[in-house]
Parts: structure tokens; C-alpha cells; sequence
């Protein structure tokens, strides 16, 4: 089966395609790239033209489309998922939405378990050290996954006290914002440049196996916050004159 | 080229209106469907965010409504066109991202269209379409400018506005009337009830042919300061009438220079402004030929985004697939998003 997979929650544009013969081909951006600005936009629908190129697909080969529903920033979110519905739209397909902090605990890709703060009980780590996936939310709020399985939007302090003493492997951009004092706290943080930063698409795709595909238009992001109530530039006058 | 046989889908997401269209290579309207977002009205204004949001939700809906009501299938379509710019940045991302990749996954040419341009277009659509050469006035709540159509693809800025636009000017007024948001309507309405030489508005003329209605709002909240309540509720439809009536005859007056300075002698009105009953009727008077397209044409729709894509060479499969949307091009809109 051909599956096509992307996420915009941060900074980093990951896509991957796994081709039917199990071959896949990953579009994924160097960890650095998520403390620049985002540029989904200009990046992802090449990324994906390019990788179909790659693999010698054609967009009648999509068999499953899945995404990144986040949580995340809001622009980015949008972009991966308007993008999708209107691959899956265009081709007759469902569309499969996937937690942004699921695919980012899930790690780069290799057979984790499928959700939650996965319990890492491979890859050379003892058993019993949980992912804590933290993705920056802006205004200098995290979105995060306690090992409960609770998706949660916080400051730093209040993030801090939820996880000090955590046997933990903290990653995501949010993570290497707050590594200082994450590691004050107890918890493991890869170095920068480390790709377990980076929400893997690849992982998308695995997680997409066990999860259920809606329609299109029943794909929304998961903000977790409300809109800021901020009127557009054309009110201000009005609100600063009867302020 | 798209031949005039051939359909193209219009996309339009730049500010609160989510629109898809079907539209002919031959400029006829097959459907044109515009879903309006009504939640902006307790904040005062379109709040960004919110806008994005709902775009997201609604564009599925929206597109396929577009197509069922022409009565034909995304198949059937040979050209998508989507708004490209200017607006709020993060509503245009909605519909151009989606433009994009329906056009890339059925491998279909891409049109990025000029928001402003399209206005202009409108006037282009079947039935009874405007041939240049011709004077356009476009007024909105975003934007408001006048230009020389001396072809389909020929044209020249000559007026703008240099700080709100009327339609803008219009729905400031409504709300410090306590008329609701967007209250341009509501306005209009309650000024043929009042005397609209009751109270003194300034003119303001900048430049040879520019606009600016910063100054009569600010003027309409100094009399509205000073004056006692009950003074107020009985005065209300008058300050109505005579705010519209500064409003419009700073548009009609650059109108009508415009014509003489250009020699035009016919003049296309868009924009939601063109909604506005005392700028048609002193337009009418001006004694020239006058196009107002139908009000659903004159609002932000799609069918003027697949418009303004006639005559354009489409972008072909996949060159377009890196194209950004733009948020600026009028100042009213452009900033402070993102
Ligand atoms: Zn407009």
C-alpha cells in the first residue's frame, strides 16, 4: 500500500511516502530548521511532488493519506491540513488524522508503541524511561504529553512542576527551548541537532496503521487553545478611540 | 489560455467570506457560492484567527457545493484559480494551500490571483459585461480605488485610498452608532430616514485623485462625545443620513473628476460599497453609462477570482506548487497579521 504522511505542527516540514514495496522516502528538514520560521507554504507541496518523483509514484498510487492534526502552531497546522483534504478530495481518498505529540514520541520511526508518552523499551535505553514530546505553542506556552496520556497547554513553570523528577527523555522544539531547565529538573535532552527532535512523518505513518480515516471534511486540527479575540488591523482605530 | 468552453473552480478565502465558484472560459457563472461568517460581529471586526478557523472548516463543503450546484464534477474542471493575495495572511493560506494541492493531486493548472484585480474583473462576467475602455471604482469595508480599464489586462491605478477604506468608514460609523458590526447596511437604512444636511461632515481630498475617510470618523466620535444621550437617540438617523452623505460625496466627487480627467464615459462600480442605495442613485446621476454588477458579484466571491483568471496563461503542473500567498497590497488589510 502506498501511503503519503505529513506534518506542520512546528517549524519542520516532515513528509514521507512508503511506496507499496515497503520502501520508504522521508522529506525531513535538520532539527535546526524548527527554531527558524516556519515556510510550509513554500515547502511542503514540493516536498511532496519531489518525493513522489523519487519514489516514481503517481498520485493515483495513494492508497492512505494521513496528517499531522498537531497540536502546533495555528498557520502551520492549517496549511498541513487544508493540504491534505485537498489531496484527499482530489483523489477519492480518506484522510487520517494523527496527534502531532503521538508522532513525536513515537520518536524517528522505528516500531514504537502506537501513542501516549510511549515507553521507550528499545533502542539501547533501559526500559521504564517515558518520551515527553513538548512542542512550543508561542506567547511562551508548551503543548505537551504527560505519561498519563494527558495533552496538556502550559507556561514553563507550571510544564516544570507537572514533570520534575520524571524518568523522561524530553524532545521537540519545545524541549530545546526549555532544555536549561528541563535538565535542572532531572529529564534527558538530546542535543540540539538531534533528528528525535523533529516530529517524524515516518512515524505518522506508522501510527496512521492503527488509527481510523474520516472523511476529509471531518479533519480539523487539535488547537487545544482557543483564538486569541484579536480584532484585525482595519478595527484598531475603533477599539483605541473608545478605549 | 483557457479556451471559453472549459471550466475553471475559483477559490477565494482573503478575509471572513469562504468562496468557491464554478465559472466558463466564456466568463458565464455556473454557481457561485459564498458562505459569510457571522461570529465576527460580537468582537467588532473580523478577529484572524477566527476567520482562518472557520475557512478551514467550511472550504470542503463550500468547494463541493460549487460543483454540485454547476451540476458537474472536479473532473470536468480544466483550471483552478485561487486568491493568492492580499488579505489576512492567514485566511489566504487557507484556500491558496488547498487551491494548490486540488490542482496538483489532479494534476490540473493553477491561476494565483490578484484580489484586487478581481474586483475589477467582475465586471467581465456574463450577463451584460462591461467592454473597457471604462473608469472602475472599487469600495469594500478592505479596500477602495479607482482605475482606467483600457483592456482586459490593461489597466492604471489612479486613485486610492491613503488610509481606511469607505467601506471601512461606513462600519466604523454604523458601530459608534450602535448599529452592530458590520453595520453598513444598517446604516443605510437608518439614513433615509434622517436629514442629511443636519450635521457637518468634512470632505477630505488628498492628492489629484486619492481618498481618505480617516478624518469623518474621527469627527462623527467628537459629536458623538459632546452629545447627551437622550439628545443622541433623537438626533441618530440625521447623524446617519449626513455621515453617508460626506461619505459618498467624497467618492462621487472623485468619480467624477476622474471621468473628466480621463475622458472616460463610462464607469463600473464594485466592492460592497456598490450595496450602498445613495452612491447608485448619485452615481446614475452623473450622466455617463454606469455598470453595477449584481450585489453577490460585487462582494468578495470566487466567481470574480475565476474572472480575473481569464485571459491569464495558467501555471502548469507543478510549477506553482512553491508559490506563497501575500497579505499585502492594501494598507488597511495588510498589517499586523500573521
Ligand atoms: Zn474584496
Amino acid at each position: 500500500m502506498t501511503v503519503l504522511a505529513f506534518d506542520t505542527a512546528t517549524a519542520a516540514c516532515s513528509v514521507a511516502l512508503g511506496r507499496a514495496d515497503g520502501e520508504v522516502f522521508e522529506h525531513r528538514p535538520e532539527s535546526g530548521r524548527m527554531l527558524e520560521r516556519p515556510a510550509h507554504a513554500t515547502e511542503l507541496l514540493p516536498a511532496i511532488v519531489e518525493l513522489l518523483d523519487r519514489a516514481g509514484a503517481g498520485w493515483d498510487e495513494i492508497e492512505r493519506l494521513a496528517v499531522g492534526v498537531g497540536p502546533g502552531a495555528f498557520t502551520g497546522l492549517r496549511i498541513g491540513v487544508t493540504t491534505a483534504r485537498a489531496i484527499a478530495t482530489a483523489r477519492g481518498l480518506r484522510l487520517t488524522p494523527v496527534s502531532s505529540l503521538s508522532a513525536l514520541a513515537a520518536g524517528t520511526g522505528a516500531s514504537n508503541p502506537p501513542d501516549g508518552a510511549a515507553t521507550v523499551a528499545k533502542g539501547g535505553e533501559q526500559a521504564g524511561t517515558c518520551v515527553l514530546p513538548v512542542i512550543d505553542a508561542r506567547r511562551g506556552e508548551y503543548f505537551y504529553r504527560l505519561p498519563g496520556g494527558e495533552d496538556c497547554v502550559s507556561g514553563p513553570d507550571e510544564l516544570i512542576d507537572r514533570v520534575a523528577g520524571l524518568e523522561a527523555r524530553a524532545v521537540g522544539d519545545g524541549a530545546i527551548k526549555l532544555r536549561d531547565r528541563l535538565v535542572e529538573a532531572g529529564l534527558q535532552v538530546p542535543a540540539g541537532d538531534d533528528p528525535r527532535h523533529v516530529v517524524s512523518a515516518v512515524a505518522i505513518i506508522e501510527l496512521s496503521r492503527a488509527a481510523v480515516a474520516g472523511e476529509p471534511a471531518s479533519v480539523v486540527p487539535n488547537y487545544i487553545r482557543p483564538p486569541d479575540a484579536k480584532v484585525s488591523s482595519r478595527e484598531r482605530w475603533l477599539v483605541n478611540a473608545e478605549s | 489560455m483557457i479556451e471559453p468552453d472549459q471550466l475553471m473552480l475559483g477559490i477565494e478565502t482573503s478575509c471572513d467570506d469562504t468562496c468557491a465558484a464554478i465559472v466558463s472560459g466564456d466568463g458565464r457563472v455556473l454557481s457561485n457560492i459564498i458562505a459569510s461568517q457571522m461570529d465576527h460581529d460580537r468582537f467588532g471586526g473580523v478577529v484572524p484567527e477566527v476567520a482562518s478557523r472557520r475557512h478551514l472548516e467550511m472550504l470542503d463543503g463550500v468547494v463541493a457545493i460549487a460543483l454540485s450546484d454547476a451540476g458537474v464534477t472536479l473532473d470536468e474542471v480544466s483550471v483552478v484559480a485561487a486568491t493568492q493575495g492580499p488579505g489576512l495572511i492567514g485566511a489566504l493560506l487557507v484556500g491558496f494551500s488547498y487551491a494548490k494541492a486540488l490542482a496538483a493531486a489532479a494534476e490540473l493548472p493553477l491561476v494565483p490571483v490578484n484580489h484586487l484585480r478581481a474586483h475589477v474583473a467582475a465586471n467581465f462576467l456574463q450577463p451584460d459585461p462591461i467592454e473597457p475602455p471604462f473608469l472602475c471604482l472599487i469600495a469594500s469595508g478592505g479596500h477602495t480605488f479607482l482605475e482606467r480599464v483600457s483592456d482586459h489586462d490593461t489597466h492604471q491605478l489612479i486613485g486610492e485610498t491613503t488610509d481606511d477604506a469607505a467601506g471601512e468608514a461606513f462600519d466604523k460609523g454604523a458601530r459608534l452608532l450602535g448599529l452592530g458590526y458590520p453595520g453598513g447596511a444598517a446604516l443605510d437604512a437608518l439614513a433615509r430616514e434622517g436629514d442629511d444636511r443636519a450635521f457637518d461632515f468634512p470632505r477630505t481630498f488628498v492628492g489629484e485623485l486619492d481618498f481618505s475617510f480617516s478624518g469623518i470618523k474621527t469627527s462623527l466620535l467628537y459629536k458623538l462625545r459632546e452629545m447627551p444621550t437622550d439628545e443622541f437617540e433623537r438626533v441618530k438617523a440625521d447623524l446617519a443620513a449626513s455621515y453617508q452623505r460626506a461619505v459618498v460625496d467624497m467618492l462621487v466627487g472623485r468619480v467624477e473628476h476622474a471621468l473628466s480627467r480621463t475622458g472616460l464615459e463610462r464607469v463600473a462600480i464594485g466592492g460592497g460599497v456598490a450595496a450602498n442605495s445613495l452612491l447608485r442613485e448619485r452615481v446614475a446621476e452623473l450622466g455617463v453609462h454606469v455598470k453595477v454588477p449584481p450585489r453577490e458579484l460585487c462582494t468578495d466571491n470566487a466567481a470574480m477570482i475565476a474572472a480575473a483568471a481569464i485571459g491569464i496563461a495558467p501555471t502548469p503542473y507543478p510549477k506553482y506548487a512553491a508559490l506563497d500567498a501575500f497579505p499585502s497590497g492594501t494598507p488597511a488589510l495588510a498589517a499586523g497579521e500573521r
